[in-house]
Order: structure tokens, then sequence, then C-alpha cells
């Protein structure tokens, strides 16, 4: 507690690398939530102890392959149903959960917990200069109100960039059932 | 009759099909019609008018391919697949390592039902759509024997508990007389099982919206639909963790047990008087969980549910190492007004506990059909420690 100013927190994180089980890796952050703002992210500052795992090849693959497709990449619904990802679609169900995890903190509260429970829809949209642009409709399920909520997140990524959400939106209109 | 494809080579060819096109009384079935665009045109020509479009097209310099030679033999043939693939359905065994319909749901219970003569198929209720409320009870005789109580699907999206369900469900009927603890269970008492509590929601997460928690039911004054059939239960009723916004996913109800699906189980319990556990699966978190939601204070046996949780999650535990979190609703996961494990707790069963199956939120909802088995074994195995204690507790 922090008298005026909000509640911090102190982590110790084992961070587990999702494409490479039994790799794990330890952090630190330091979270602070500010008193009464809802419109504020909390401060989140973050030490990672060791490396990550190298991805250089993998990220090239990826590139080249989307810039070469004829027509902007589209699709619906990751994972299906079923709980299905496509293997070609799995780097781009990384993305997006990658992309959720910013919108996630810019809109956390001590009351939320938020996760990505599906992406929707996604589009390329091609561009002139090097990145690759995503504009995505993510689902984000928060746990403590129950709601599933539409976020339109367009995300730039390029290898030898870290992928960054450009812009986001939650979506407006209420699916009514 | 026979399905031509026609490749037009310029703006006069597409004129002259669409000349075609308007000839009614050649009744011809355009599948992708003349139009400017770079597709090639289909048509389905009738036997009687094939050769005289032919010619036609060929006194025209216009090229065409035949795409289907006779129709009727395409058709003939899908007919034949599809009542030999019906045939194998039918004769096959259930694959419990995949999601289903309701309709596939519902034979694999009468199957079981029929497989079994321990195992019957009850109906409780009606959904507010007029679906039935399938109960499977499983009992070996006595009359009236101190039962046990297990649903699974009251939040439709949570797939993975109905899919459980079905597999524990055949679980305890193929393993009853070669198990030693399945076996001395059913000898003492009976266990009911409700795979699907929300079949109206589990039919719409199929058809229209994957993401659907709630029953369907029409809120007099709102444009929103359904209740969350979990806060509508008579504990704590209207009370904090609830939301009195029709269009929450929260939503109470406008009245406790205004659900038919949570009335029907609420009468059938009532009226059977002798139930001693009341156990109910959603997903995901992986948590187990006691009473109470609608209030942060602990319940009077805390002590005994506590260590009889701690040693279910140890065994769920001992098969892939999936950890399961435990302690009360409240503490564990939030404040939740409603909900069914505390109304069946104070009203004298004691042994309520609530289960959040896998995961802790990479899939969430949308788990994947491999894991549920796994998903399912684990869970049984945590059930399964409970069900004995109360077995031996009964007794």
């Amino acid at each position: 507690d922090i008298e005026d100013v909000g509640h911090k927190y102190y982590l110790e994180l084992e961070l587990e690398d999702v494409l490479d089980k039994g790799r794990t890796v330890n952090c630190t952050a330091e979270v602070l939530y500010h008193l009464g703002s809802k419109s504020t992210a909390p401060d989140v500052q973050l030490t990672v102890q060791g490396e990550l795992r190298g991805t250089e090849e993998a990220d090239q693959e990826f590139y080249n392959r989307i810039r070469s497709l004829e027509k902007e990449l589209v699709a619906e619904n990751i994972p299906d149903s079923h709980g299905n990802v496509p293997l070609e679609l799995e780097p781009i169900h990384l993305l997006a959960w990658a992309a959720s995890g910013y919108v996630i903190w810019q809109n956390s509260t001590e009351n939320t917990e938020f996760h990505l429970a599906q992406v929707k829809h996604v589009k390329q949209v091609k561009r002139s200069d090097e990145d690759l642009q995503f504009d995505y409709v993510l689902l984000l399920h928060e746990m403590v109100s129950q709601e599933v909520i539409p976020w339109e997140v367009t995300v730039l990524w390029h290898p030898q960039h870290p992928a960054r959400v450009s812009w986001d939106r939650r979506q407006l209109g209420h699916t009514l059932g | 009759h026979q399905v031509l494809r026609i490749k037009t080579k310029n703006e006069e060819e597409v004129k002259q099909l669409q000349l075609l096109e308007s000839l009614e009384h050649l009744e011809l079935d355009f599948w992708i019609n003349p139009s400017a665009r770079a597709l090639p045109v289909d048509v389905r020509i009738p036997a009687v008018s094939v050769q005289s479009v032919k010619a036609f097209l060929e006194s025209q310099g216009i090229e065409y391919s035949i795409l289907i030679e006779d129709l009727q033999d395409v058709l003939d043939q899908e007919q034949q697949d599809m009542a030999e693939s019906a045939q194998r359905q039918r004769s096959s065994s259930f694959d419990f390592g995949a999601y289903h319909t309701l309709d596939d749901i519902i034979n694999e219970l009468d199957h079981l039902a029929s497989e079994y003569s321990f195992v019957e198929k009850i109906q409780i209720g009606e959904s507010y759509e007029k679906r039935p409320l399938y109960v499977l009870k499983f009992s070996t005789g006595g009359s009236n024997r101190p039962a046990i109580w297990l649903d699974a699907g009251i939040h439709s999206r949570e797939w993975v508990t109905q899919a459980s369900a079905l597999w524990i469900a055949n679980k305890i009927a193929s393993d009853y007389g070669t198990d030693a603890s399945i076996t001395s269970l059913l000898d003492k008492m009976d266990l009911f099982l409700l795979p699907v509590a929300n079949p109206d929601g589990f039919v719409y997460t199929h058809t229209s919206n994957r993401m659907w928690r709630k029953t369907r039911s029409k809120i007099p004054g709102s444009i929103c639909v359904g209740v969350d059939p979990n806060r509508n239960w008579d504990a704590g009723f209207g009370g904090p963790g609830a939301s009195k916004n029709p269009c929450s996913e929260s939503y109470h109800g406008p009245s406790a047990n205004s659900e038919v699906e949570v009335k029907s189980v609420v009468d059938f319990i009532k009226n059977h008087g002798n139930f001693k556990a009341f156990l109910t699966l959603h997903s995901y978190s992986q948590l187990l969980m006691y009473p109470y939601g609608y209030k942060c204070t602990r319940p009077d046996d805390f002590a005994e549910l506590e260590s009889l949780g701690r040693a279910a999650a140890s065994s769920i535990r001992s098969l892939y190492g999936t950890t399961f979190q435990v302690g009360t609703i409240c503490k564990t996961i939030y404040q939740a007004s409603g909900g069914s494990i505390d109304w069946s707790y104070d009203n004298g069963i004691k042994y309520s506990f609530a289960f959040e199956l896998r995961d802790t939120g990479r899939y969430g909802f949308l788990l994947p059909a491999n894991q549920i088995i796994p998903a399912a074994k684990e869970t049984w195995l945590g059930l399964k420690k409970i069900m004995e204690h109360v077995r031996d507790k009964s007794s």
C-alpha cells in the first residue's frame, strides 16, 4: 500500500516457452496500480533473468511467406469451436496473443482478469513500407464479469522489430443474444 | 442432365449467353451466371435441351467443356455415400475424445441406458425452448438410496464439461463390477448425472455463438436474452457478484429459480430427499471449490471440506501433474451470489463442490478436443476421491 499513490506488487515469475515446454526463464516484476484511476494502465517494470529463445529463422520464414501471398490473408475463428488452429495460422494466433497482452495491460485493474478467448477475425493489410500489418478482432474474456468483449486491434510486425499495437478500440455495439 | 462450363473470350460472347439465359423454355439453371467478370459460366441443362444448346454454342464459336456428364449419376452416388456413412456412425462406438452435438450426446445416453441394466435415462423437466432435461440414473438396487448429484454444462460454452461428463458416465457404467471402488460405491449409493444442464444454450453455441453462457429465456422488458443459471439459485439471490442487468453475462434473472433449468433440478433434488453430495462441473481455471460464494465467510464444515478438497486435488495432480487450487468460491474465484453449490449446502447437502476444469487461459473455453479425455480422466480421480469419502460417511 503506497499512501495516496496506489498498490504496488512485487512478483517473482517463471516464464514457460509455450513452443518449447520445459524451457523456463525466471523474471521479477513490479506492478503499480494507481489509486482510483480507471483510465491509467498500471506501471510495470520487468527484469528477465536469462535469455529468451532466438526465433530469427522462423520469423524470417513467416515474414517471407506472408509477403509472397498474392491475396491478403484473411481468417476467422482461431482457434475454431473445437480448439483447432491450422498449422499455417499458428503464427497469426501467437501474434494476436502478444497483441492481446498489450490491450489487456492497458485495460487491467486489480479487479479484472482478462484472457484472449478467440481471434474472431483477422485481415492482413498490405503496406508500402516493410512492416506486416494485421487488423484483428479479438474476443477478450473477462473472468470477474464473465463478459466476452470484442476488441479491434491493429498490429504491426517485422522480423527485426518487436510487435506493436498501432491502434486499438473496444468494438461498439452489444451482442443481444 | 449435363453441367457445362463455358469460358467466354469477350463481351460479345457474354451477351450471347445472357440471351440464352433469357430463353425460359430451355429451363437452363445457371450455377454461375454470365457476367463481365473473368469467371467461367457454369450451367445445368435439362437432358432435352442439351443438344440444341451445344449446337448453339458451337455455331457461335463459344468454348465449353463438360463439367458433369450425367448429374443424376452424381446425385445417386452422393445418396449412397451418405447412407453408408450413416450406417458406419450407428454401428461404431462413440468418440469420447471429440466434441458432439446435443443430438449425438442424447443418442449416447440412450446407448448407455440400453447397454447397462443399472443405468436409466430419466427426464426431470424441460428447458425454456422445451428441450428435455435428461439425467442418467445409476442404481444397482435398493429404494431411494443415499445419492450423489453430478451436473455439467450449466454454462453452455464450457464444452469440456459436457464432454467429460459423457466420458465419466461411460467409465462408471463400464467399470462397475470390475473396479472395486466404483462397485462398492454403486452398491451403496445411487448416482444421478445431468450431462447437459443447459441444452438451449448448448445448441446455441453450436448454431450461433460459441461464446454463449446463459440460458435462452426471453426477459420481459428487455431486448437481451438469457439468465446466468449459476446466479439464479436461491442462495443469497440478487446479492453481490451477480448483475441485475439483463444484458450482462452474470444476470441473475427476475427471481430465484425463474429459470426452468434451475427449478427442475431444485424440485428433483427436494423430492428425492436423500442427496448427500452435489457436484458441478465448469471450465476454465483449474479450481476445486466449496461454499460459500454469496458470502465471504467460511462454511461450518470448512475443515472437512478443505481437507477433502485438497485430497481430491492431489488425486487430480497424480495423473498428469495438473494443479487445481482449492478453497471457498469467494476466496478462490470471486464473490458470486445465487450459485448452485451454495444452495445445495444450505439445503443440507454437506458435500457440495464446484470444479473448474482445464485449462488456465491458453485455450480457455476452446479447449482442443485432444485434451477432453485427459481432462475427464483427471477430473474423475478427483470426483472419485470425494465420492468415496461420501460413501464412507453415509454408511
